[in-house]
């Protein structure tokens, strides 16, 4: 067991005890090796289930939309990324910051399961770090009530010397006809099972118009518009909000790279805008929220 | 039986194709799925599970039902008969399991769904036995031999660099006999042995059990982690839950049926606001019931087969291995 | 593969016409249906049918009565769907499918006293029944009606109520409402408490009780009291649908689907199927 396992036990176990918090939400393992799922812990007997290893993927901010009107507070663990997630509900006015506290991990990037998946344990080395950590800037959480370990360059991934918009230049060197046809292809295979939106620390309007297949706007019809017409409304709901935590592109199913759009619109918001990262301060306005007259639009 | 080789498949495919409409899976930008065959693609036969079940043959993500017209005062209607014939490839054991279960549900109970009957009287169904087992397999606990499909017209193995065919119906048979010189007598030899699964569970008195359970904290606990997507609904070869909408321009418009989930809230709202399974407790609740006591009530086998794709793909691993194992020592007088 | 029997497809609706509409109340209307060849079909007091308005929306109704030659549907405005077939006029096209579910057991009330409860819309399934009874009337005890809505103005089916079923033999008809007006001289007050007042007896008798889950929460309380036992009493669930034939998947109770194995069941039934509804 690592010392961060440990360190997350006990601490776990102390808020429960002493009843400073009402549950904890972490991760524990799943049933097979490269699993780390969410978990919640109401017990101090049940902190031994937490775990933290590579495989503990999943951003746990979004839950705490679940239990806004909970008297008392609910502890959780963030990465980096999750942390922005917190300063996104918070600067969202989602979720009030009393009501949690934040147990900050450094993370030292974390690998999808996906990619594990037919390897043995014997393999854990050959697996890749997820493709959403590979551009993190922020592995050390940006908010927090306590840090359990210590930055430092022990915790930094072994990054690529890629560039964080890689994606998006591809795609910018297509002409418009073959932009066309690729983004048409992606969204063909399109779903509509909404996991990229239900992961998202972003999407967090208490009633989705996806949801509500009545009021006209975009119909149920899984095809290739109605699909990409979906797409590209939550791409743009999200425009300048996104924290880059890459979830919606990791849980996607039919691998469609949901990032290359966020990432398209954040380069697109930094060139107009100034350079700005979502959820890192939460001072900082998100550029499409707020109101200025030096704003390049503003006449 | 008969044999093949490996880098003839595709030869065999294009003469088959030319039969029907075929469908094999592909692979497309990392994802593979049955994807029609135009004798170009990626053939990833003896991989994984497609990442879609093969139920989209029979039930489309999106089937035009009927279309209409106004033309004076005048309203017509015209069904929409779709009569192709197709040809699936390379299903597993699991996924043939699943469409046995469809059949039930589409086709008995007092009412038979046209639009299901005539795509799946109109399919030919080849199924490849799994040689090895995924991960997140595990059909066996179903009673389903992963070395040989239930009810396909042809059950085709791997064996040392060729394919053996073998036909289970007549109509099997005359497919098998549309490509002659492209076939050769397998001759003697054993068939793969099937593999076993990394993950069981055990199924005896789930059912019983869960007739017990309706009101138990248990739901409000295993729903805690779902994030309410519908990604298990729509990856599930067994799910069949469908809405039926219209898409009007002008005068003319189309009736459609589309694939639905359980899990979003707008599935069970009434007009007027009431909703039935208002949350995700609710929800979760009658997914798992559904697979695991209402199947079974309903049509006498439980609607999992095993296929292990919500294990895989869920977002946050809602693990129907883990939830039928903690039914299982759930204390009804606790 | 040739087709050798031409196969109705239970998903596809007829067209029918609205050829008359009644105002019931300022949000409930009652519309008359009927196809080229006649009545659609024929339906047991009880069952459903699917009504469309092609290009806005299909949703299942209670069939309320029926002609020689149509259907009648009463609808309470609620929704988009309901909203469009309340403006519409005579003559509008509609499509239309079924019968679907079950009906009342009538089997299960043949020889005995009835006793029909019902409140505001929700006399409208109710309704098929007691003009079935009424119809047959050597086939069934005797008949009381106990119905309430909102206001006098919310009364659904006055010719009904006030007219035709106190004429029919050996029935009685009780309505009160919740809220009067200066003409209203009738009882106020909520159905389940107007029920226990006129304290009718359990020995021999069916209730059949209809309307809003609040009015059905407290009637089927108020009946317990008075010492209904549960297979004497009936009800029938509303639900969203969209197949009608149990196919589509939401309308589920446990593994029973309303719009098959219902919507009619008893209390005793309901005991036994998730109260999910």
């Amino acid at each position: 067991m690592n010392t961060l396992t440990e360190k997350m036990r006990a601490l776990a176990r102390e808020l429960l005890e002493k009843g400073e918090v009402k549950y904890i939400i972490g991760w524990e393992k799943g049933s097979l090796w490269y699993q780390s799922p969410p978990v919640f812990i109401d017990r101090p007997e049940d902190a031994g289930r937490l775990i933290w290893d590579e495989f503990c993927v999943n951003n746990l901010a979004k839950y705490l939309l679940d239990d806004k009107y909970l008297e008392g507070r609910v502890g959780l663990f963030v990465k980096g990324c999750d942390a922005r997630g917190i300063n996104r509900l918070l600067q969202d006015r989602q979720v009030e910051r009393d009501k949690f506290y934040l147990m900050g991990i450094v993370c030292p990037g974390v690998k999808d399961p996906r990619q594990a998946a037919g390897l043995s344990i014997e393999q854990r080395e050959e697996v890749p770090l997820a493709a959403k950590c590979l551009y993190c800037a922020h592995p050390e959480p940006v908010v927090y009530d306590v840090l359990l370990n210590e930055a430092g360059e022990a915790y930094r991934p072994k990054r690529p010397a890629g560039e964080r918009f890689e994606d998006v230049a591809a795609l910018e060197a297509m002409s418009p006809d073959e932009r066309y046809e690729f983004w048409a292809r992606q969204y063909q295979r399109c779903i509509r099972c909404y996991a990229c939106r239900n992961v998202c620390p972003a999407c967090n309007c208490r009633e989705c118009i996806f949801d509500r297949s009545q009021s006209g706007w975009v119909g149920k019809r899984m095809a290739g518009s109605e699909n990409a017409f979906y797409g590209l409304t939550r791409a743009w709901h999200v425009a300048g909000r996104c924290i880059e935590c890459g979830e919606c592109e990791r849980v996607c199913p039919m691998g469609i790279p949901i990032m290359t759009l966020n990432k398209k619109i954040i380069k697109e918001l930094n060139e107009l805008f100034g350079e700005y990262e979502a959820g890192v301060s939460l001072e900082a306005e998100p550029p499409l929220g707020r109101y200025r007259t030096d704003d390049p639009d503003f006449s | 039986m008969l044999k093949i080789a490996k880098e003839k498949m595709p030869e065999l495919l294009n003469a088959w194709a030319k039969i029907g409409k075929l469908y094999v899976p592909q692979d497309q930008d990392g994802v593979s799925n049955f994807l029609p065959w135009d004798g170009k693609g990626k053939l990833t036969l003896g991989q994984g599970n497609s990442v879609l079940p093969p139920k989209d043959l029979f039930f489309p993500r999106t089937e035009t039902m009927y279309r209409y017209q106004r033309s004076g005062g005048a309203l017509s209607l015209e069904e929409v008969v779709e009569n192709e014939k197709q040809i699936l490839v390379g299903i597993r054991s699991c996924d043939a399991r699943s469409i046995a279960l469809l059949d039930d549900v589409f086709l008995t109970k007092g009412y038979v769904d046209e639009f299901y009957r005539r795509r799946r009287e109109n399919t030919l169904i080849v199924a490849l036995a799994c040689n090895v087992a995924q991960d997140t397999c595990f059909c066996t606990s179903f009673g389903i031999d992963p070395g040989r499909a239930e009810g396909v017209d042809i059950q085709v193995w791997e064996v040392d660099g060729s394919y053996i065919l073998e036909a289970g119906t007549e109509k099997g048979r005359e497919l098998l006999g549309q490509a002659p010189a492209l076939l050769m007598e397998a001759g003697e030899g054993g068939l793969p042995e099937a593999p076993a699964c990394n993950l069981k569970v055990d199924l005896a008195g789930v059912t019983e059990k869960l007739q017990q359970m309706f009101e138990h904290p248990f739901w409000a606990q295993i729903c805690r982690k779902c994030l309410g997507c519908g990604l298990c609904t729509y990856l599930c070869p067994t799910c069949h839950c469908f809405d039926i909408q219209s898409e009007n321009r002008g005068d003319s418009g189309i009736k459609f049926r589309c694939w639905d989930s359980c899990m979003f809230s707008e599935y069970t709202r009434m007009a007027g606001g009431h909703n039935p399974r208002p949350s995700k407790k609710e929800r979760v609740r009658n997914r798992f019931l559904h697979k695991l006591q209402y199947f079974p009530e309903r049509y006498g086998k439980f609607g999992c087969v095993g296929c292990g794709r919500c294990l895989s793909y869920c977002p946050v691993n809602m693990d129907i291995t883990r939830i039928i194992g903690g039914i299982k020592e759930v204390d009804l007088n606790g | 593969m040739v087709e050798a029997v031409a196969r109705a497809n239970p998903l596809v609706p007829e067209l029918g016409k609205i050829i008359k509409i009644v105002d019931e109340t300022p949000d409930v209307k009652t519309f008359h249906i009927t196809t080229e060849k006649g009545k659609p079909f024929t339906p047991l007091p009880g069952q459903l049918a699917m009504l469309s308005i092609l290009d806005v929306g299909e949703a299942m109704f209670s069939i309320t009565s029926q002609g020689p030659e149509h259907l009648e549907l009463a609808i309470k405005k609620v929704g988009m769907l309901t909203e469009a077939l309340h403006e519409a006029e005579v003559g509008q096209t509609v499509g239309i499918r079924g019968p679907y579910g079950n009906g009342f057991p009538l089997e299960m009330l043949v020889g005995k006293d009835l006793l029909f409860i019902g409140g505001g819309i929700g006399l409208a399934p109710v309704r098929s029944l007691i003009n079935y009874c009424a119809e047959h009337r050597e086939q069934f005890g005797h008949m009381w009606i106990i119905y309430g809505a909102r206001s006098p103005a919310d009364l659904c089916f006055k010719e009904d109520l006030f007219q035709n079923w106190p004429r029919v033999p050996n029935c009685r008809v009780d309505v009160t409402v919740d809220k009067g007006d200066e003409n209203w001289t009738g009882p106020e007050g909520f159905v389940p408490a107007f029920v226990e007042k006129l304290n009718p007896s359990p020995k021999g008798k069916i209730a059949v009780t209809c309307g809003p889950p609040i009015m059905i929460k407290f009637v089927l309380q108020s009946l317990e009291k008075l010492g209904f036992q549960d297979d004497q009493i009936i009800t029938t669930l509303e639900m969203r649908m969209k197949c009608g034939i149990g196919k589509c998947g939401r309308c589920n109770l446990g593994s029973r689907y309303v719009c098959l194995d219902g919507p009619v069941f008893t209390l005793a039934q309901l005991k036994q199927l998730p109260n999910e509804y």
